[in-house]
């Protein structure tokens, strides 16, 4: 039952405004009562998380597969460039040591991650027993300072690619050593 | 809680649904309630959670009136309500003022809310009648609700000593007198406060009376 209309206003409005309150009137009665919000609605709802969607379970395995193709197929194409691309020699250094050991060191031009590759070709070294192996390190004043890596020797003559990812003016020579051990068995003239 | 009446009158609704309590349980906001609902919008567009909160106290019963009067069921009204607003996170960065009125791009958004949930549950196919209906038709029914809409929301503008004296006079079935005893009031009071809310929901709802 709605209200009296007369009863809400009273009688001494102007015509005008009382028509206006009375089409407020007839649009109250007509949108009845706003509903009460229950208890899940009393407070407002959190942002929406980011919505996952799973990836269909039968396509799993094919997705997997076109992976592994695709792995494969960049790692083949970064060799394939890799491989014809010799990177530019910045410098070489002969290295001489006792008893006829002899190595060459060549340095290539620094790469875009700042490290400078190397390549070592060294002859004259006795192999090492199982277990122990050379390593070449940067050197100043005469100290072992930064190590460049470790190989071992199984043949007369043996390429070795290193990697010195220091700046290069901070030291003043290579040596190469007996893993854990101070003695040079090969030393680079000053750089 | 059960509400003892000074009265001998039928309550058929739900009586405490005065303002204070209902607003109680919604996170109280700062200065956003100055704001516009389109100002609001703009805010919930760069993240901001009070003016989400405001937006939600101006417009969560309106929603819900809309669903339930659409969908007839109240979990899915709810539902339907909830969705309303997650898809106003979602689409607040979509909202520009220039192309109309916060509260007719609210509604859109609770009517699509409302359109998804029948497309998921569709209603039953009725009968085919003998005689047409005398009830409204799509029109009509989509202007009611619409109406309905812009009420429910102008309701929520009002103080609440203004709104809980509309809201006993039009859907408790109080006459004035009753309005006063119950809420132990002059009876002058309560018609100084009817008219005013009165007046403000003209205000709010102006071209809705042309």
């Amino acid at each position: 039952m709605s209200p009296d209309f007369d009863e809400l206003v009273g009688d001494d409005l102007a015509a005008a405004e009382r028509e206006r309150l009375e089409r407020v009137h007839a649009l109250l009665v007509a949108a009845g009562l706003p509903p009460e919000l229950p208890p899940r609605l009393a407070s407002p709802p959190p942002p929406p998380q980011a919505p996952v969607i799973p990836f269909p379970r039968r396509y799993r395995t094919a997705a997997a597969g076109v992976a592994a193709v695709l792995a494969v197929a960049l790692l083949g194409t970064g060799y394939v460039i890799g491989r014809g691309t010799t990177p530019e020699e910045a410098f070489a250094l002969p290295m001489t040591g006792a008893g006829g050991a002899k190595a060459e060191l060549v340095v290539f031009a620094k790469d875009a991650a700042g490290n400078w590759p190397m390549e070592l070709t060294v002859s004259g070294l006795e192999p090492l027993p199982a277990g122990s192996v050379y390593e070449l390190w940067l050197t100043k004043h005469g100290e072992l300072t930064e190590s460049c890596g470790t190989f071992s020797v199984s043949a007369a003559e043996t390429e070795v690619p290193l990697n010195a990812p220091y700046r290069l003016r901070d030291y003043d020579g290579w040596v190469v050593v007996e893993h854990g051990s101070t003695n040079p068995v090969l030393r680079t003239a000053a750089i | 809680m059960e509400l003892v009446l000074p009265l001998p009158v039928r309550l058929p609704l739900h009586v405490p649904l005065l303002g204070g309590a209902r607003t109680a349980s919604i996170i109280s906001v700062s200065q956003a309630d100055a704001l516009s609902d389109g100002e609001l919008i703009e805010r919930i567009a760069a993240d901001d959670h009070d003016a989400f909160a405001e937006l939600y106290r101006r417009y969560a019963r309106a929603v819900l009136g809309l669903s339930l009067r659409r969908l007839g069921d109240r979990g899915r009204a709810e539902d339907a309500a909830q969705e309303t607003f997650a898809s106003v996170w979602r689409s607040a960065r979509r909202y520009d003022r220039s192309r109309g009125p916060a509260a007719a791009w609210l509604y859109t958004i609770a009517r699509n809310a409302v359109v998804d949930s029948l497309r998921r549950s569709p209603e039953p196919p009725a009968d085919v009648p003998e005689s047409p209906s005398g009830e409204p038709g799509p029109e009509d029914r989509a202007e009611a609700a619409w109406s309905a809409w812009r009420v429910h929301r102008a309701l929520e503008t009002l103080p609440a000593t203004e709104r809980e004296v509309i809201e006993l006079a039009y859907w408790s079935g109080l006459s004035q007198s009753e309005v006063a005893g119950f809420l132990g009031v002059p009876l002058g009071t309560v018609k100084t406060r009817t008219r005013s809310a009165l007046h403000r929901l003209a205000s709010e709802i102006g071209e809705e009376l042309g």
